[in-house]
């Protein structure tokens, strides 16, 4: 059993990935622009507070390009998220339920080289909602109708990047990548044959695109000190286009995605304990191709949190974590600027432990997360689960 | 448990609960997009063409049931005064008497009793006591048939009307016959009359070396119409295994049919028809809506022209203005009639023809439609059809017939039919159409 264990694990993820319509979150929030801003974090930076830059120790993560460095085998992560939701909006109110899958990753060291390669897929963008009303249009006499309006799609960002130590302390990293995605829209309109008489269709309009562009990751990452880790990328993206798909209708587009600054750092305060810090700079306000009025004044997005071992032996290590941010997001609902706080506590479970670099692990973050643009107010408990295995 | 165990039933669990998954669903009507929606009526010449009418389609008897009249709808149509009533008589002939019949004998086993004595007979009669015209109680006349008669062509003038061989009644409508009896039928006593029938007669009947091709039921109160549900004979039977009891045995009918006279007039210029014994069918070829570039309500919304595509169409409903038919066939009760695509146009009148696109059931039309002044317009839902046009494909992927036939359900459904304008500019059939778009047309 012990081998096992984690490849059952692994298993159990793995099929869980295999369901459809997984892979997205879902929000109200995501009615307008691109959608709502998922996120790739694993199990352990969400539970630490992190945004997915700067935390000391091996990860595998999409926003860090330097963050794989310590590997000294092949490694793979994934990470499920599954979400439990309500949202009010005037004085409507409604349940929401989704897992996504945000990370999926895998890194090879090459001692050759003195580097390691990384390959992941995260998610980036989530379009996941429904709108359904009964209305009454007038042809002459008043036809009860029912309407149903439903997009379903996001963009992820598949990438590869390169890691390269320099020196002890310098690590320096590049991952390129391509925004990949897919947008379906259905409007559905019931109209009552009881009123019209029989054989009454249903109006359906389909619409569906493909999103595409280009991403590079440039980051590095430095430990001036045998107590701090630093860490800081820049992402620069292409306009992401989307193309009408199939035969179903609709109009191209040309979005402008924002140059996006992070930075993180970790001091060691004790032995057992850590703090991490983490911001993002991604200004939205000038981007171009979304509606008037759309996109978010609101630039900055933070985090922070500890972390401490509270048990920690020779091969395992069991840390706990909590943690606190404070997200942008960069459309708004309806004119209020969006904002999305978090509060997050978590464990993880550090397998196999050598050298102070983890070989199997699963991490696991509850959070306690709200968003709001007014009308419209989203409060969420969301867990997030991450197995590693290295050596497989 | 060991803590990796709990790990594993911690995922499992939380893999397990995140399976379902429940889409944020708001009301907010500004989230949706409106969509339009617009009523659009074609006159004929945009849709339609080439509407003829052909009858002849089945006998009267396939109908079943059967018909019984006299002097019906006589000097009442206004365009045809001197037009005489409507005659019906239905005819039945019987097999043989039953040979055997399963009998509780004195010692209460049920047995096969062959040895059957016939005392005396019942005819009886049921009538549909919503679809029957009826002043009043109604006198009922059954003869016995004297002529050999042929079930599937006789006629009011022809007891055998074959190509080869055409055999006339010895007089028109069923011979010369003998009477057997007569009964009054009243709608306020029940549906049903009996006509009792002598032991003579009964054992006469039996005879083989004696000709007996049946019985006759005619009306003799002018201005009724009555139409039948069943028309039969049952035997009081007395059985040997138990000489005590009297057993009620029906005797089976062979052949049935209804005679009438006269024979319905042919459509009048400007009449489409559907309905009848023998059925009349209405023909009309369709074409796809064209461009639309109205109403305003429409423009308006989406840019004009618009082409219409066959999603576009949430409702298609062929408008038809009723016309009165003639008296002595004018519907007395609902009559369905269903609309099926005309397979190989080339061969009308007898071209087969394609599953109802109406349903099983099709349109059930009222008979006070169809009453003075009539006008009335009847709706008859083609959305598969006008979908189907604008596809050039049905749903089952065949090429879409562009000629349609309008047919009386279950045909030959009914002696009546009803009749439709076919020429009159105002009410020429119209086709009503609900289009449905989206904000921008699409």
């Amino acid at each position: 059993m012990r081998a096992r264990l984690p490849a059952f694990l692994a298993g159990v993820l793995l099929a869980a990935s295999a369901l459809p319509n997984q892979t997205s979150a879902q929000s109200l929030m995501g009615v307008r622009g691109l959608g709502i801003l998922g996120g790739a974090a694993g199990g352990r930076a969400s539970a630490a507070g992190n945004l997915g830059i700067g935390l000391a120790g091996v990860e595998i993560s999409a926003t860090d390009p330097t963050a794989g460095s310590g590997l000294a085998f092949p490694t793979i992560s994934v990470t499920m998220q599954p979400t439990w939701g309500e949202f009010e909006l005037g004085q409507e109110r409604g349940d929401v339920r989704v897992t996504r899958f945000p990370l999926i990753g895998i890194a090879f060291p090459v001692a050759a080289a003195g580097g390691v390669f990384t390959a992941a897929v995260s998610g980036q963008m989530d379009q996941r909602w429904a709108g359904e009303v009964p209305r009454v249009v007038d042809i002459g006499a008043g036809v009860p109708v029912s309407d149903r309006f439903e997009a379903d799609g996001g963009i992820s960002v598949l990438r590869a990047g390169w890691v390269q130590r320099i020196g002890s302390s310098f690590v320096a990293g590049l991952s390129a990548g391509a925004y990949l995605g897919r947008l379906d829209q259905t409007f559905d309109r019931t109209l009552d044959s009881l009123v019209l008489g029989g054989d009454v269709r249903n109006f359906v309009q389909e619409g569906a695109w493909r999103y595409s562009g280009a991403v590079v990751t440039a980051g590095a990452s430095a430990a001036p000190h045998r107590l701090i880790h630093l860490a800081a990328t820049v992402e620069w993206s292409s306009d992401i286009r989307a193309t009408p798909a199939d035969s179903a209708r609709g109009e191209p587009g040309t979005y402008a995605i924002p140059l996006r600054v992070l930075a993180g750092a970790t001091g060691r305060l004790t032995p057992r304990l850590a703090l991490n810090a983490s911001v993002a700079y991604q200004d939205w306000s000038g981007a171009k191709g979304f509606a008037a009025g759309a996109t978010t004044g609101a630039k900055y997005s933070f985090g922070a949190g500890l972390e401490m071992q509270v048990v920690r032996g020779a091969r395992r290590s069991l840390p706990v974590r909590a943690g606190y941010r404070r997200l942008a997001q960069p459309f708004r609902f309806e004119s209020a600027d969006p904002m999305e706080t978090v509060w997050s506590i978590g464990a993880g479970l550090n397998l196999l432990e050598s050298e102070g670099v983890r070989r199997g692990w699963l991490d696991i973050g509850l959070e306690r997360g709200s968003r709001s643009s007014a009308p419209l107010v989203e409060r969420y408990w969301r867990m997030t689960a991450s197995l590693g295995i290295s050596q497989f | 448990m060991t803590l990796r165990s709990a790990v594993a039933a911690i995922a499992v669990a939380v893999v397990a609960s995140a399976c379902q998954e429940q889409l944020p669903t708001s009301a907010r009507d500004t989230l949706i997009p409106a969509g339009i929606v617009v009523e659009v009526v074609l006159p004929f010449d945009e849709f339609g063409s080439d509407l003829r009418v052909y009858g002849g389609f089945g006998r009267t008897s396939e109908r079943g049931g059967g018909f019984v009249a006299h002097e019906f709808g006589a000097g009442t149509d206004p365009d045809a005064p001197a037009r005489p009533g409507l005659q019906a008589t239905t005819l039945i002939g019987f097999g043989g008497y039953p040979a055997s019949a399963s009998v509780r004998d004195t010692a209460g086993t049920t047995r096969t009793d062959s040895s059957l004595t016939f005392l005396s007979g019942r005819i009886y009669a049921a009538f549909d006591t919503v679809g029957s015209v009826a002043p009043g109680p109604v006198g009922l006349v059954v003869h016995e048939i004297a002529d050999p008669w042929d079930r599937t062509t006789a006629t009011w003038e022809f007891a055998v009307d074959t190509a080869g061989d055409p055999t006339p009644w010895s007089a028109p409508g069923g011979g010369s016959p003998q009477e057997i009896g007569r009964a009054t039928w009243d709608r306020a006593q029940g549906d049903s009359v009996f006509v009792s029938v002598d032991s003579a007669l009964v054992h006469a009947w039996a005879d083989t070396a004696r000709d007996f091709h049946g019985i006759r039921l005619e009306a003799s109160t002018p201005g009724t119409r009555l139409e039948l549900r069943g028309l039969g004979l049952r035997l009081q039977t007395r059985p040997s295994l138990n000489p005590d009891t009297l057993l009620d045995l029906a005797v089976s009918a062979r052949s049935s049919t209804f005679i009438y006279d006269p024979p319905a007039p042919p459509p009048a210029p400007g009449e489409a028809r559907v309905g009848g014994v023998p059925a009349w069918r209405t023909v009309l070829n369709v074409a796809e809506p064209a461009d639309l570039n109205g109403p305003p309500s429409l423009c308006a919304a989406v840019p004009c022209p618009v082409r219409i595509e066959d999603r576009h169409v949430s409702y298609a409903g062929l408008q038809l203005f009723s016309r009165v038919p003639a008296a002595a066939y004018a519907p007395s009760d609902t009559l369905a009639i269903e609309v099926r695509t005309v397979l190989a146009p080339a061969f009308l009148p007898k071209s087969p023809l394609g599953p109802s696109i109406t349903g099983l059931t099709g349109e059930r039309l009222a008979p006070e439609w169809f009453a003075p002044p009539a006008g009335e317009v009847v709706e008859i839902p083609v959305t598969g059809l006008v979908r189907g046009l604008l596809n050039e494909e049905t749903s089952d992927g065949a090429r879409a017939s562009r000629a349609i036939a309008l047919l009386s359900v279950l045909e030959p459904l009914s002696l009546e039919y009803v009749s439709f304008e076919s020429e009159d500019p105002a009410r020429r059939p119209r086709l009503r159409l609900i289009l449905s778009f989206s904000e921008g047309g699409g």
